[in-house]
């Protein structure tokens, strides 16, 4: 039984992920920046389309805070370990 | 188990029980398996990201080697197929199941369409030379490679990554593909779904949004960057 | 829902129609899959015995013809000798069994699987038929890593930790297939695994029975449910990172191979980031074991349950950065290894607060030194001694100089034998009535504890001395060395321990395979204890309750002022007890 909440336009997140997407590929072959911020830009669209999916598609803004956090636990560890394994590059 | 069954009403948390995390137990089993699908992505991941900040040159600039307008019109793909995913698990929400069967029926072309287009990738990109062991000797990428368009230094590394973390989201998106067809002509189709009853579609559903998920990530550090 | 005293008649078992393949083969019963896993452990137990004995007549007699040797082929151990190529493959596949197919499996397969639902009050797992695949992958990676000692080249040789590029290039190992098949084996444990922690999570979160809250969990359950999230977490990069090992050997990818900018450090970070969790997937279920085992032995409630949850905790939570003090020699960056040794010096705290709770349960406890008590409490000692030794570890210029010696094999073992094993043999026969419905020999059982625990003392605590005086590890010959000769009477000393502890393990399974059909009959509660199995038949039905039971209180209250007899089960309602609050579908 779901909690009862408003369902989110899905229509609306779609739109949403299709103008990131074209801005994603706007960015990365047409605008002329630094390498470093276009990395910086990429990554942050990339996670922000992402996190769309998560809280609206699979309902994580609607379900309970704990299992929210079960969902997000191994993001830290993965940041974790790949920090740990660039660390070996910066030395 | 029969009596346990008595007890278990499909949409709820098991009953008497000590209050869980007020999800039915097949969403909260995804749930799990799905965090250990993000460590297994972060492992092909990390390694990519790690290899590629440690790499002994230049790495292929993107565009040369993949084709981006093919992939990103998969990636559309892929997008629309999770919203008709859950636009079925609206409807049935809604008690249509007429409505879910066609939504779920999308997502599974959709699925199928974008492992086929992958498919066509990969011989492409063999056809060309470009193989997991990096770019093969005397094809048109070593053509590329020689003219110093691409860096030799880390095409074995390119094509390693490339193809390890694509094969296995192929794989996992195979999967879904397949356990969708499963549910659609074994529960779907026979009406087996309903609007007290729809715990599969929103299980696999939220496989199919977490498969779309890592795609996003993926199309933009492995293509993009 | 019905309260089941503990006094009252048990539940019926019901009508069980199964088919014998259903029943004892492909069965989803979480008792049977447990008991599944327990009889295909402790085969592979023995074989991970057998290629230490031989490793240590090497080391104990070396160039001599092993007993038995004969039956070895020309490759491996001309007339009986054994060669170098072989031993490397010995002490490979020794530490591969004994990690993956005995002890992880011994304490999760087994202990997850048959106590969860009984412990917390269910009729079995949150999903039977994943339980199944979960023993099936588990068998067949058990096939496979077996058949990998039969290939014509021989098994896997890069050390149980599988070091890139010696385990990838077939050319510098010297194995091929059977190194191919290590790769593919590990894959299907992590699979295993990875399908058993997800039941296990979800039916301890979902599954409690009314009454049972979290704390009023046993610390078994509570080390089991933290250990499936370990493992969860884990095992998918173990897995990740012997795709790209196999990857390397087969289809010539590149991951681990420097020449073609590969990263040989890339394999090592990604195995022990997963290693390390490993090895308190390997220790916590026995510390949980071990504190239910002394709170009933002591007859005393566990001292500092909260902390005692806490410490579990804190370990796991630590135990995700921990993992570099693998790799202090390896040449890593040093200011990443010296965060390292912060977080493994601090991560010794935990397990020190568990010491001294079990420490205190047993203080002015009206002790029975019945063999689960006398293992649990050998359990504690060792693993201090295997504690203490990781402190000298966790320091970074200790671990320098003794890093990849004997010091390392003495404090592993200290942990994992005196530790993990010596906590087996007190949970195999405290659960053993629960599983069998008979005892297993107490005397027989009191007689292989202390020679176990004498051969075994004898056998790793020199160990210590051998490593600080500078013998290395997965070394064949370590007479090559003149300031190792010396040490030769000591390497004697070992082996010949060795081999009156593995002859020992005889008793041991004699023990367990006699009691099967002779044992004495057992009854619902040989050891008194207040868990939910025991108010269950021994054997526990198909199904466990006909209807669920209500838990009116935690597990540990022995000598309860309440109640005339020195335990008070958690089913017991008492007049002063009230229901517990309304269950989950009221909220819905």
């Amino acid at each position: 039984m779901e909690t009862a909440h408003k369902r989110p336009n899905y229509i609306l997140i779609w739109v949403y992920l299709a103008v990131l997407t074209a801005a994603e590929l706007a960015l990365a072959f047409e605008l002329p920046i630094s390498r470093n911020l276009k990395l910086l830009l990429l990554l942050f669209l990339a996670i922000w389309k992402a996190a769309l999916v998560g809280l609206f598609f699979m309902h994580l803004k609607f379900e309970r805070w704990n299992l929210r956090i079960m969902a997000i636990i191994p993001l830290p560890l993965a940041v974790i370990f790949i920090l740990a394994g660039m660390s070996e590059h910066i030395w | 188990m029969t009596h346990a069954a008595a007890t278990v009403d499909q949409m709820r948390p098991p009953y008497p029980a000590e209050r869980g995390l007020d999800v039915y137990n097949k969403k909260l089993g995804m749930w799990v398996f799905l965090a250990s699908e993000v460590m297994f992505f972060a492992a092909l991941i990390g390694t990519y990201v790690i290899l590629r900040f440690g790499a002994p040159g230049e790495w292929a600039r993107p565009g040369i080697v993949l084709n981006i307008k093919i992939t990103a019109f998969n990636t559309f793909l892929l997008i629309c197929s999770s919203v008709s995913m859950v636009k079925a698990y609206a409807a049935i929400q809604d008690g249509e199941p007429k409505k879910m069967r066609f939504w779920l029926l999308m997502t599974i072309l959709g699925g199928a369409t974008f492992v086929g287009i992958q498919v066509y990738e990969y011989i492409h990109l063999v056809e060309h030379g470009f193989v997991p062991s990096g770019v093969r000797e005397g094809s048109e990428l070593a053509e590329l490679v020689a003219k110093g368009t691409l860096p030799a230094a880390t095409m074995g590394l390119y094509g390693s990554t490339f193809f390890t973390m694509t094969g296995f989201h192929g794989f996992h998106v195979t999967c879904g593909v397949i356990s969708m067809t499963y549910l659609y002509l074994t529960k779907a189709l026979p009406g087996k779904y309903s609007q007290r009853d729809y715990g599969g579609i929103e299980t696999v559903g939220l496989y199919w949004h977490f498969v779309d998920l890592v795609w996003i990530i993926l199309f933009t550090i492995v293509y993009l960057i | 829902m019905t309260t089941v005293a503990a006094t009252s008649h048990p539940a019926p078992a019901h009508h069980d129609d199964r088919s014998f393949l259903r029943k004892y083969v492909f069965s989803t019963d979480h008792k049977i899959i447990g008991i599944q896993f327990l009889f295909v452990s402790l085969f592979f137990l023995l074989v991970g015995g057998l290629l230490a004995m031989q490793m240590r007549w090497q080391l104990g007699f070396p160039g001599k013809p092993m007993p038995g040797g004969g039956v070895l082929p020309e490759t491996m151990a001309p007339g009986g000798v054994i060669l170098p190529e072989y031993y490397i493959q010995l002490l490979t596949m020794h530490g591969t069994f004994m990690v993956f197919f005995a002890i992880m499996p011994l304490l999760v397969g087994v202990y997850a699987n048959f106590l969860i639902p009984l412990k917390i009050g269910t009729h079995d797992m949150a999903f039977p038929r994943i339980n199944m695949w979960s023993f099936w992958s588990f068998f067949a990676a058990g096939v496979v890593m077996l058949s990998s000692l039969f290939v014509p080249d021989g098994a896997a040789r890069a050390g149980w930790t599988m070091y890139a590029p010696l385990s990838a290039r077939h050319d510098l190992s010297g194995a091929s297939f059977g190194q191919e098949l290590w790769s593919v084996s590990i894959i299907l444990v992590g699979l295993s695994s990875i399908l058993g922690s997800l039941n296990y999570i979800t039916t301890v979160i979902n599954n409690r029975a009314p009454g049972m809250t979290w704390f009023r969990l046993p610390l078994s359950v509570w080390s089991l449910f933290i250990t499936a999230i370990l493992g969860l977490l884990a095992l998918p990069v173990l897995s990740g990172a012997a795709i790209m090992l196999l990857f390397d050997q087969i289809i010539g990818t590149h991951f681990f191979d420097p020449a073609a900018g590969g990263q040989a450090l890339l394999w090592q970070h990604l195995f022990w980031f997963f290693g390390h969790p490993e090895v308190y997937i390997l220790i916590l279920p026995a510390m949980g074991m071990v504190s239910d085992i002394i709170a009933n032995g002591s007859r005393k409630p566990i001292f500092g349950y909260h902390s005692m949850v806490f410490a579990i905790v804190a370990i796991a939570f630590l135990g995700w950065i921990v993992w570099g003090h693998h790799m202090f020699v390896s040449g890593m960056n040093p200011t990443l290894g010296s965060s390292f040794m912060v977080s493994t010096l601090v991560i010794a705290v935990p397990s020190a607060v568990k010491t001294f709770n079990w420490m205190g349960t047993m203080w002015r406890g009206n002790i029975k030194f019945t063999v689960p008590m006398l293992n649990a409490i050998a359990f504690v000692a060792m693993f201090v001694i295997g504690g203490l030794s990781g402190i000298f570890m966790a320091a970074t210029p200790v671990d320098m100089q003794i890093h990849d010696t004997y010091f390392i094999v003495a404090h592993l073992h200290y942990v994992l034998f005196g530790g993990s094993l010596f906590a087996l043999f007190a949970a195999i026969p405290y659960w053993y009535p629960k599983m069998f419905g008979r005892m297993m020999s107490e005397r027989w059982g009191k007689v292989h504890f202390w020679l176990t625990f004498i051969f075994y003392n004898c056998t790793f605590f020199p160990m210590h001395i051998t490593g600080m005086g500078g013998e290395m590890r997965r070394l064949y010959d370590p007479n090559q060395y003149t300031f190792l000769q010396p040490y030769q009477p000591i390497r004697v000393f070992i082996s010949i321990s060795a081999f009156l502890l593995f002859a020992t393990q005889i008793i041991f399974f004699v023990n367990f395979w006699w009691s099967l059909k002779r044992g004495k009959p057992s009854g619902l509660n040989p050891w008194q204890d207040n868990g939910l199995e025991w108010t269950l038949p021994s054997p526990a039905p198909h199904g466990n309750w006909e209807r669920v039971p209500t838990v009116y209180r935690g597990p540990y209250e022995f000598s309860s002022p309440q109640v005339p007899e020195d335990y008070l089960p958690q089913t017991r309602k008492l007049p002063s007890d009230r229901e517990p609050a309304a269950a989950s579908a009221a909220r819905h």
